[in-house]
């Protein structure tokens, strides 16, 4: 059986903001409000670490709009 | 060498076309380029995002201060820790959640302005609508009386664009309007101090905001105020009339918005993208280090461009064409780094607000016949002269 997304279906995807780069853009939590929120400066907080594979697009999607590039999503096992 | 005097690096280039600017701003970007002064002229993105979050650039060298500062403005010419400590005093107070609780008033704000000429099917926008908004917004923001606002836009049009022949002249004007600003605050406060009630509003949070276990001394507040004029009456009212301006030209993207307001928030950051009002920056190099290809020296002035960082092809898919949808759309008009516009998610709001509004009520309006807009680029990108016809509705009330 042919699986295309294999690869990504049978991974951790892991989701992190890196605090020295965050300046409070607020695009993040604006754009993909499940998976992140904002503290009270505006600033980003990850809400899911292990990003949910119905929501792997979607933390994609918050790396492209970020415009420090500070958020990161890698493979993790 | 005068580095600071108000100009735009692209209008050094042939290919200028003040109406629309983008080709210019996307050419610079193609090559490193010095202007011939000698300040380095970054606008490929990447290269400024690295550039602005490196700790030896700094917004200022705390001698050549401009619109006419006596000391160096908080935050946007402080640097380093003591501008962290600031902005951790200040972010809060314009985060997102901070500012929407300003959304009703805007909208409220903008019916009026429309109710001042929806009867008669024209009007020139810039200065019935783009400029009026965002300075009585700030006006209330202040909670200080609209009585005074034409006090406020003769202070900010003072400062971005000084009267005089030469630079001298300029300063000293500046300086001058200034004062009269810092003299107005000075007695704004002693009332508040009088009355025993700091208030609810944003100087209210400036009387009673801690930072570092100490709050803020009166001059600190007045410097706060100061910047907070300058930055909050200018470029919302250029960015307002260049999205404006834009929509009124382009028919058919503007339908689409109007059917579907869900677009309003990728609208907007499409029409910052491609617009750029505020087009670049001024840093001073702090310390030698290399980003890319480019080798800096301490002491010397960099222009970041960010209009050419948001038409960067290497950043956007078909940076020179507007696309209301656009999905992968990391553009930096606000800047980078940790002098991230401080009131960018209050402009964020205030313009999807005003533009949501607007079309509510005028779905359908074009550059009236026969006439012209009129576009400036020095400094501050704005429609000056923005003249539109619609159908004549019926006002609000």
């Amino acid at each position: 059986m042919s699986a295309p997304n294999e690869e990504a279906v049978g991974t951790t995807q892991r989701l992190e903001v890196d605090s020295d780069r965050c300046a409070g853009h607020g695009r993040c939590f604006s754009l993909e409000p499940d998976l992140f929120d904002s503290d009270d400066a505006g600033y980003s907080v990850v809400r899911h670490e292990v990003v949910p594979a119905e929501l792997v697009a979607n933390a994609e999607n918050a790396v492209a709009n970020c415009p420090e590039a500070a958020i990161s999503l890698r493979s993790v096992g | 060498m005068d580095t600071f005097a108000l100009y735009n690096p692209v209008e050094l280039m042939d290919s200028f076309d003040p109406e629309a600017p983008q080709q210019a701003y996307h050419d610079l970007g193609t090559c490193p380029f010095t202007r011939p002064e000698g300040n380095k002229v970054l606008a490929k993105r990447a290269d400024i995002v690295e550039f602005n979050r490196h700790p030896g650039v700094r917004a200022n060298d705390g001698v050549h201060l401009q619109l006419g500062a006596k000391e160096p403005l908080i935050p946007l010419m402080i640097d380093g820790e003591e501008q962290r400590t600031y902005r951790r005093l200040l972010d809060p107070l314009f985060s997102p959640k901070a500012v929407a609780r300003l959304e009703p008033k805007v909208r409220q704000l903008t019916d009026q302005l429309i109710d001042g000429f929806i009867e008669e099917g024209q009007t020139e926008l810039f200065s019935s609508f783009c400029q009026a908004l965002p300075t009585t917004v700030f006006v209330e923001l202040l909670g200080l009386p609209q009585a005074d606002l034409p006090l406020f836009l003769r202070f900010k049009d003072a400062v971005v664009r000084p009267e005089g022949e030469t630079r001298e002249e300029q300063l000293a004007f500046s300086e001058r309007e200034g004062q009269v600003m810092r003299d107005y605050l000075n007695r704004v406060f002693d009332a508040r101090e009088a009355g025993g009630d700091p208030g609810e509003d944003l100087i209210g949070g400036f009387l009673t905001a801690e930072v570092d276990g100490r709050t803020l001394t009166r001059s600190e507040i007045i410097n706060i105020v100061y910047l907070l004029v300058i930055a909050g009456l200018d470029t919302v009212a250029a960015s307002l009339s260049c999205m404006l301006g834009w929509l009124a030209r382009n028919p058919e993207q503007r339908a689409e918005l109007v059917a579907d307001p869900s677009l309003m928030p990728s609208a907007v950051e499409e029409l910052l993208r491609f617009e750029s009002p505020v087009m670049y920056g001024s840093r001073y190099v702090s310390e030698d280090f290399a980003v890319g290809e480019w080798q800096f020296t301490a002491g010397e002035w960099v222009d970041v461009m960010w209009a050419s960082a948001n038409v960067d092809p290497e950043a956007f898919e078909d940076p020179l064409t507007v696309d209301l949808r656009r999905k992968r759309n990391a553009q930096i008009v606000f800047a980078t780094g940790p002098h991230r516009c401080l009131g960018s998610n209050l402009a964020r709001m205030e313009l999807a607000t005003a533009l949501d509004q607007f079309h509510r009520r005028i779905p359908e309006y074009s550059i009236t016949e026969g006439q012209q807009p009129q576009y400036y680029n020095v400094g501050v990108r704005l429609a000056a002269y923005l003249p539109v016809s619609f159908t004549p509705g019926e006002k609000s009330a």
